[in-house]
């Protein structure tokens, strides 16, 4: 025993272990900004991982000029229609924008369309490098504007918030990463309320602490209730694509199918001008 | 030249699993290229040094994460130490050593990644096991290649130990 204390080998290795459950324990938490030293690190791979990324782009641009001439005008005659569909829907959802406003100004609402916040388009130059986390790397960083907690989304759906952030680039945790949460409501009916919360896998999320009232259904859409302050109301989160019922029977839970597909994600929006609304305190009534 | 390969090791197979890997993953599983080399290290220089690297490479990839800093410190810091005892008097010329020494590393090192991101509160269910099964396919197709390269590279090249023939 006392030959072991006498070991610098052991004190060694007891300040490491010790050191390492600190930094644990304080990393733990979502963190306002990070250290110089993960910045340092930052610095090194981003130039690294921006010229992969353009690399990529070019190998792409090459892959098509020697790809079969059939496959690219299918692929455009496919594109073409896809087009001409969203065009029809897009007339049809003006008017029904143009009615939702006229409505909202009768009844004196508050907008919160996304079409009101400003977006930062940005490229996804990486990805974690171990398979528990779910987290992206984008190119634009602090010295884009970007800011920690910044909502991002993608145009078929939400996508995830800013963790931290660097110089010329930042971090984003998906919403299928297990420590996510997101506060969510049924499109449809607009009566349940919920949680989904990320499982690791990219295709599924899952949603518990449903009622057992609720008449939530397969292929109803899940987009964000606004309730929390961390994204804005109405994004598409996902399709519910199952429903199981808990064994204590009072309560259901669900599997929601994301939106996005988080395996070919390229391109995401960073929502850089969303404030939560101003929660009201009980004592003054503010 | 040595102890700058080392350093570059890690570096390098963060960038390539940040990049390039998850264009090849298996059912969303990358390998992990800093276990394949924090275990070989371990195999060739024993549990001390093992430790010390795999303490080295775990704060590398934890600094890049950002998050739970000091989890893959102890996990990795740990498997080079069971891997680097565990080695004995095997002949290291044996490829069957790095492939079984990386299995078992795999297993190793995720089971007390686990371990310590549940003690955090993080909530794992079995999705994870079939991550790691993934991952664990995924170092075993990739260990026999690397043990080949690193093995010649210790005793004839680039990385061989200043002062030894």
């Amino acid at each position: 025993m006392f030959k072991l204390l006498k070991s610098k080998w052991f004190w060694l290795i007891l300040v490491v272990v010790i050191g390492a459950f600190i930094t644990m324990n304080q990393t733990s938490l979502p963190r306002e900004d990070i250290t110089l030293l993960e910045k340092a690190v930052h610095g090194i791979y981003t130039p690294l991982q921006n010229g992969i990324n353009d690399i990529r782009g070019h190998w792409g641009y090459i892959g098509d000029l020697v790809s079969d001439k059939r496959t690219l005008q299918n692929r455009i005659n496919e594109l073409e229609k896809r087009n001409i569909q969203m065009a029809i829907d897009n007339q049809a959802l003006r008017e029904y924008e143009a009615q939702a406003k006229r409505l909202q100004e009768l009844l004196e609402f508050k907008e919160d369309n996304l079409d009101i916040y400003d977006l930062q388009a940005a490229a996804i130059i990486a990805r974690s490098p171990n398979n528990w986390n779910k987290t992206v790397l984008i190119n634009v960083g602090a010295n884009a504007g970007i800011q920690r907690g910044m909502p991002v989304i993608h145009p078929d759906g939400l996508v995830g918030r800013i963790s931290s952030v660097s110089q010329n680039s930042a971090q984003v945790s998906l919403i299928t990463d297990r420590e996510m949460a997101v506060g969510v409501i049924l499109q449809r009916s607009r009566e349940t309320n919920g949680i989904v919360e990320g499982t690791g896998s990219s295709d599924v999320l899952r949603m518990n602490n449903i009622p057992y009232y609720s008449s939530i259904e397969e292929n109803d859409r899940v987009i964000t209730s606004g309730l929390s302050a961390n994204y804005p109301k109405g994004i598409v989160v996902g399709t519910v694509s199952k429903v199981n019922r808990e064994p204590s029977g009072l309560l259901l839970s669900a599997e929601v199918k994301p939106a996005v597909d988080f395996d070919r994600l390229e391109e995401v929006l960073v929502i850089t001008n969303y404030h939560p609304p101003p929660v009201e305190d009980e004592e003054t009534g503010e | 030249m040595y102890y700058f390969i080392l350093a570059l090791l890690p570096v390098l197979s963060i960038f390539l699993q940040s990049t390039i890997f998850h264009y090849f993953s298996i059912k969303g599983s990358i390998p992990d290229l800093v276990l394949i080399f924090v275990v070989f290290h371990a195999v060739f220089r024993g549990e001390r040094r093992g430790t010390l690297y795999g303490v080295f490479c775990g704060l590398l990839e934890d600094l890049y994460m950002g998050r739970f800093i000091g989890v893959n410190v102890l996990a990795k810091g740990l498997t080079g130490y069971i891997m680097g005892k565990a080695q004995g008097n095997v002949f290291k010329e044996n490829l069957w050593v790095g492939i079984i020494t990386v299995v078992a590393g795999t297993f190793i090192n995720s089971l007390v990644v686990a371990v310590l991101l549940m003690a955090n509160g993080t909530v794992l269910d079995l999705e994870v096991v079939y991550s790691v099964l993934y991952q664990c396919l995924y170092n075993l197709l990739l260990a026999g290649p690397i043990y080949i390269w690193y093995y010649y590279y210790i005793y004839d090249g680039l990385m061989r130990a200043a002062g030894e023939n």
